[in-house]
C-alpha cells in the first residue's frame, strides 16, 4: 500500500508529518485529510480560533500531490467568522 | 528476584514469597496482545517495564484507550474481580518485560492470602480513578491538554525522558485522527515542553507540562500514592 504524508501548511510554515500513513489511494489520503480538517476545525471553533489559513498538503513518496482547502463549506466558515466578531 | 513493579514491591516480604516461585519472566514486544476481547484470560501480568494499553473496542478494528498500566499495575484485572474475561483489548504499547502467573493459580492464591488480595483490590480502586479521569479529560479537555496528560502518565511509568511512540499510536490513545496529534505535538513543542522527532517524544519541562495538563493530571496519581505507595 502506498505511503502518504499529510503536511499542514499555515502560509508561513509547514508542520511536517514525519511518519505518514499507509493508505490505498490518493482519494483515500484526501478523505483522511478532509476528516482531519473537520476535526481540527471543530476544536478551533470551540476556541474561537480561525485556522482558515491552514492547508493540508498531501504528499506521496514522489512529492506533493494535492492541496486540501474545502473541508467545510465556505459559507459556513464565513458565518462563523461573522459571529465571532464583537 | 528484585521487583520493579510497584505492586509486587508494595507486598509484604511474606506475600512476595508466596508469589515468587510462580512468577515467570518474559520480554514483551510492542504490539503483543495480552488480552483479547471476550476470550478467557489465561494469565496475570505484572509489568516491570514498558506500557500496556487497555482499549474499549468500537467494532472489531476501532477503539479508544481507556486505561494505561505499566510498572504501577497489572494486566488481567478481571481475574481479581471474579470474572474470566473482558470486552476490552489489552496490548503492549511500549516494549518491556513482565512477570506473569497462571490465572487459575492466581485466583487460588488470592483466596488464601488476604494481604495480596487487599493490596490488589486497592490497585483496582486506583486504576478506576484513572479511567474516570480519562473520561473527564476526553469530555472536557482539548487534544493538546489530553496529549500532555497522556505523556505525563507515560513518563511516570518509566525511568528516562524518552517516550518511544508513533503518531499512529498516539492517535489511537487519544481517539483522534493522526494530523490532530501532529498539530498537538507541534503546539507542545512550540511551548518548549517536549521535543518530538520521528517515533520518539522527549519530555523537556515536566512541571510546565503538568500545569498545562490541568485537572486531568494529578488526582489519580495522588490516589495511587495514597492507596499503594510511590508511583514514579
Amino acid at each position: 500500500m502506498p505511503h502518504f504524508f499529510l503536511h499542514i501548511d499555515d502560509g508561513t510554515q509547514r508542520i511536517e508529518d514525519e511518519e505518514g500513513s499507509e493508505l490505498p489511494s490518493v482519494e483515500a489520503a484526501r478523505e483522511e485529510a478532509l476528516g482531519s480538517a473537520r476535526q481540527l476545525w471543530a476544536a478551533a471553533i470551540l476556541r474561537q480560533q480561525d485556522i482558515g489559513s491552514r492547508r493540508f498538503v498531501i504528499a506521496s513518496g514522489n512529492g506533493d500531490v494535492a492541496d486540501i482547502d474545502d473541508a467545510l463549506p465556505r459559507s459556513l466558515l464565513d458565518r462563523l467568522k461573522m459571529q465571532s466578531r464583537p | 528476584m528484585d521487583f520493579n513493579n510497584r505492586l509486587l514491591r508494595a507486598l509484604s516480604p511474606a506475600d512476595q514469597d508466596v508469589l515468587r516461585p510462580h512468577l515467570r519472566w518474559s520480554e514483551l514486544e510492542r504490539g503483543t496482545v495480552l488480552v483479547s476481547p471476550n476470550e478467557p484470560i489465561t494469565h496475570v501480568w505484572f509489568p516491570e517495564s514498558g506500557l500496556t494499553s487497555i482499549i474499549a473496542m468500537a467494532g472489531s478494528d476501532q477503539g479508544i484507550e481507556v486505561g494505561l498500566a505499566g510498572r504501577d499495575g497489572l494486566v488481567g484485572m478481571p481475574l481479581l474481580l471474579d470474572a474470566d474475561r473482558t470486552p476490552h483489548r489489552i496490548f503492549i504499547q511500549v516494549s518491556g518485560a513482565a512477570y506473569s502467573i497462571d490465572g487459575t493459580l492466581f485466583r487460588t492464591l488470592l483466596d488464601d492470602h488476604a494481604g495480596i488480595r487487599k493490596l490488589l483490590l486497592r490497585y483496582v480502586q486506583a486504576y478506576s480513578t484513572q479511567t474516570t479521569y480519562t473520561a473527564l479529560s476526553n469530555g472536557m479537555h482539548t487534544v493538546e491538554e489530553r496529549l500532555a496528560r497522556w505523556l505525563l502518565m507515560s513518563h511516570d511509568r518509566q525511568d528516562d525522558d524518552e517516550i518511544p511512540l508513533t503518531h499512529d499510536f498516539l492517535a489511537l490513545m487519544l481517539g483522534v485522527r493522526r494530523p490532530s496529534v501532529t498539530i498537538a505535538l507541534h503546539s507542545l513543542e512550540g511551548l518548549g515542553f517536549i521535543k518530538a522527532t520521528r517515533g520518539l517524544i522527549v519530555v523537556r519541562k515536566r512541571e510546565e507540562l503538568e500545569e498545562f495538563a490541568g485537572a486531568g493530571y494529578g488526582v489519580p496519581e495522588a490516589e495511587y500514592e495514597r492507596l499503594i505507595g510511590q508511583l514514579r
